[in-house]
């Protein structure tokens, strides 16, 4: 080789890390906000749990209660089976531990199919693989990024166990765990998003393959004959790892071989496939499907169907195991007084009757049911970024009017998830025989309406005021507001702190009649906000 | 009353004034080019006139409708974007169709010859179109919706020469029928080929606003000539700009206007070569503004 060429070739080398680095530092760029918030959730909620268990439930977990609670079906098919509750940081793990795996697992599966696919559609990595890096080393710099950013979530996790007083061991373990959840389902996420052709469709088979997860570990928990079925589950394996008990480190090697395997299959699947198309072949032509297409509001339906659609499977398929479980967890409560206080204690009175069991449950509702609803909003603020409502919006159609449609649109949505939800939990029930009414379990679903509607009207404030936060601003009457009512009660914060959630004023219909005026003043509020937001985003510029 | 009507139309974006004081008029039925370097603030003017922008000052109107009521001004327009989005799961048929019902006007049967014509594939998922078959279904809404305005902003960035020629008989068609046609561009052979008056941003001013036969003093064509003996004198001729010494033999020169007297001059010396080079929008603005930036 000669000296120009070696200078070349040397060259060469020197530009492509150079735009590697940029690459990276592009994926560190997208991903740190929400893997701050994800992580700043995680540690915070454990920490707290931690800390209130030393506060209020030290001492009261006596042997005989525990054997009861761990042998449950109920119980262990909800929550995951209770190892180590005479520990502050096993109750933690059991109390926590499946909130915070799915929360880092879906964040973590967004944001790969978000930086890759997501990127991709927009037309933006265009620029990028016209450089000299080829798909796959650009996909390697992502999945490396995503994967730091895990396993610092599972660290700061274990960090934060530790400093609250928890055993090393467990926590090390635990926050490992969560750390290779999280960078499981980011590698997952990152080869859906070779698989799809689009980022829905990614981002669907990454979720629905955690929804799968989930289940498969509830099933697994629930019936004894199943229960090697956990170790084909990341939440199953998490448990197995029983931090804060057996501390075992095998599940940890499975957890960790399974993230190595799909990051190997994502890679080789993007060196297989054409930029802007998926492994699996899409369908790109068809007949033209009109029906929903001659009128705004049908356009809006349209919008919402196919999300619509995996949002009731996922909520009904829930609430039938609530229903299926009715007699189950509510016996137990009947016969073991001292959770029911416990219970009582954490503001879910009455638990031990099915009213009070569903009521509790259907107020829970609210969370997953806001967030559709902040999530359907921002789709007007993506869609707005991207340029795609450039020709509908220079239309004879005002601005205010297709927030306004859209806005019906997630009301007739979100009363369907609402009702659907409901509908699975009486038909569950009555399989079992349990005693609940179909009129009592609509009652009790549609009572928590108006905290959706609240998450809709924050929704559109922020996509009037602040579009580039509907998620986080729609979700945080939901989410924030169960959060504060929880720590409000349980650290006995002064009345007006825990009067500022939502659900303070909200009844446990069916097993109280509902409080109307909590409603009503919930549906001014939430009015208001709509309001304000939808002037605002008539009035502002349009981005992009 | 015009179809489009400015006044001192301001838009500061952040720091930067994007638009400063732009105030023109346009006539219903004329077809106008608004020419500009990248960055000139064409677009932003675009979308000021759609009230997808707010003016930070100045208004404008559209057939008399304020531009920020936008359910009354766009009943008189049609868009069609530089940068064309369309939903990736819908077809450019379900495409066209949501916007044909929602707005309400559409002539369907020249929206059906208008999709042949541009040979559009309108059972082919939007997504799997590229950037010229998207402004294509843009194009094809734009001009079958019969809006007595419409408003296209580089509209043909994306489109081979075959299209490139449909798209300019489509806009003779409009204008035979008397809709007013805004055509923002940059490429100068499209905009004189089919507008009638043009208007020039720089930095976000309007610099000049011309008919096309004042735009064509702007034109200035690049003369090389090589002769064998004396050269041509040229001195006082129509048209020709500044003549240099390219070598022996050899002579530069910047022609504008109709070139007949210039190259009777010309011929009369003893010829042995000449070349003709239109010189690029870039060089005629460069030459027009005396630097590079927008």
């Amino acid at each position: 080789m000669t000296k120009a060429a070696e200078q070349d070739l040397a060259d060469a080398v020197n530009r492509t890390s150079a735009v590697g680095r940029a690459v990276s530092g592009l994926a560190v760029r997208q991903v740190r906000r929400g893997a701050l918030v994800v992580l700043a959730v995680v540690a915070g909620t454990s920490a707290l749990v931690a800390v209130q268990y030393r506060l209020v439930f030290a001492d009261t977990f006596d042997a005989a209660s525990l054997r009861a609670l761990a042998e449950n079906p109920a119980i262990r098919t909800l929550f995951g089976e209770p190892v180590a509750l005479a520990d502050p940081g096993g109750f933690t793990v059991w109390r926590t531990g499946t909130f915070v795996a799915v929360l880092v697992g879906v964040w973590a599966l967004l944001a790969a199919t978000r930086i890759t696919r997501g990127e991709e559609d927009a037309g933006r990595w265009d620029l990028l693989l016209a450089s000299r890096l080829p798909v796959p080393a650009v996909l390697a710099r992502q999945l490396t990024v995503l994967a730091g950013a895990g396993l610092l979530i599972g660290l700061v996790l274990a960090g934060t166990m530790i400093v609250a007083g928890t055993a090393p061991g467990g926590s090390l373990r635990y926050g490992l765990a969560v750390g290779l959840v999280a960078t499981g389902f980011g590698a997952l996420g990152a080869l859906t998003a070779q698989l799809a052709a689009d980022r829905p469709t990614a981002s669907g088979l990454a979720a629905a393959a955690l929804a799968g997860g989930l289940f498969l570990r509830m099933v697994a928990d629930g019936v004894e004959s199943l229960r090697w079925a956990r170790w084909t589950t990341p939440f199953g394996l998490l448990a197995e790892i029983q931090p804060y008990a057996a501390n075992r480190t095998a599940p940890l090697f499975v957890l960790a071989a399974a993230t190595g395997t799909l990051s190997v299959l994502a890679l080789a699947a993007a060196g297989r496939r054409d930029v802007g198309a998926g492994v699996l072949p899409g369908r790109d032509i068809r007949p033209p499907r009109v029906r929903l297409l001659r009128s705004l509001a049908g356009f809006a339906a349209r919008r919402s169907l196919r999300s619509l659609a995996a949002w009731a499977t996922g909520l009904a398929t829930y609430y039938l195991l609530i229903g299926l479980l009715a007699d189950s967890l509510t016996g137990f409560l009947a016969d073991n007084p001292r959770y029911a206080e416990l219970a009582a204690q954490a503001g879910l009175v009455s638990l031990g009757t099915v009213e009070g069991y569903v009521a509790a449950l259907f107020a829970l509702l609210a969370i997953p049911v806001g967030v559709y609803a902040a999530v359907r909003i921002s789709l007007d603020a993506s869609d707005e970024t991207n340029h795609r409502l450039a020709l509908l919006l220079a239309l004879p159609v005002s601005r205010a009017r297709w927030a306004a449609t859209e806005a019906g649109a997630v009301v007739v949505a979100v009363t369907l998830l609402a009702l659907v939800s409901g509908a699975a939990a009486w038909a569950g029930a009555a399989l079992v025989g349990a005693r609940l009414g179909l009129g009592d379990a609509l009652a009790g679903v549609v009572n928590g309406l108006p905290v959706v509607l609240l998450c809709l009207g924050a929704a559109l404030l922020a996509l009037g005021w602040a579009p580039s936060a509907v998620v986080p601003v729609g979700a945080l009457p939901a989410a924030g507001g169960f959060l504060l009512q929880a720590l409000a009660q349980s650290f006995g914060w002064p009345a007006w702190v825990g009067q500022l959630s939502p659900f303070s004023h909200v009844a446990a219909v069916p097993a109280e009649p509902p409080d109307w005026p909590g409603a009503l003043g919930i549906l001014a509020v939430a009015a208001t906000l709509a309001v304000v937001g939808i002037a605002g985003y008539a009035r502002r510029d349009l981005r992009g | 009353m015009e179809a489009i009507r400015t006044e001192g139309l301001t838009k500061r974006l952040g720091t930067t004034l994007a638009l400063d004081g732009v105030s023109f008029a346009v006539p219903p039925g004329e077809v106008f080019g608004f020419l500009g370097p990248n960055g000139a603030g064409k677009s932003t003017a675009i979308r000021l006139l759609l009230g997808f922008l707010r003016p930070t000052a100045g208004r404008a109107w559209v057939f008399g409708d304020d531009a920020a009521d936008v359910a009354e001004a766009h009943r008189h327009l049609a868009y069609v974007p530089a940068e064309v989005a369309l939903w990736p799961y819908l077809t450019g048929a379900e495409c066209l169709e949501l916007l044909a019902r929602v707005g309400g006007r559409t002539d369907l049967a020249y929206q059906r010859e208008l999709v042949e014509r541009f040979r559009l594939e309108p059972d082919k998922r939007s997504r799997a179109y590229s950037t010229g078959n998207r402004q294509k279904v843009a194009l094809v809404a734009a001009f079958a919706s019969r809006a007595p305005l419409l408003l296209l902003d580089e509209p043909t960035s994306g489109l081979d020469p075959l299209m490139e020629l449909e798209f300019r008989r489509c806009i003779a068609e409009a204008a035979a029928r008397g809709q007013t046609v805004f055509l923002s561009s940059h490429q100068l052979g499209e905009v004189e080929a089919v507008c009638q008056r043009v208007g020039i941003l720089r930095r976000g001013r309007l610099v000049e606003v011309a008919g096309m036969a004042e735009l064509r003093r702007l034109r200035r064509t690049e003369v090389r000539v090589s002769f064998a003996g004396a050269a041509p004198d040229l001195a006082g001729v129509p048209g020709v700009g500044e003549v240099r010494e390219a070598g022996p033999g050899r002579l530069q020169l910047s022609l504008s206007g109709p070139p007949a007297p210039a190259l009777r001059a010309i011929a009369a010396a003893d010829l042995i070569g000449v070349e003709v080079r239109e010189p690029t929008l870039e060089e005629i603005f460069l030459e027009y503004y005396g630097d590079a930036t927008p």
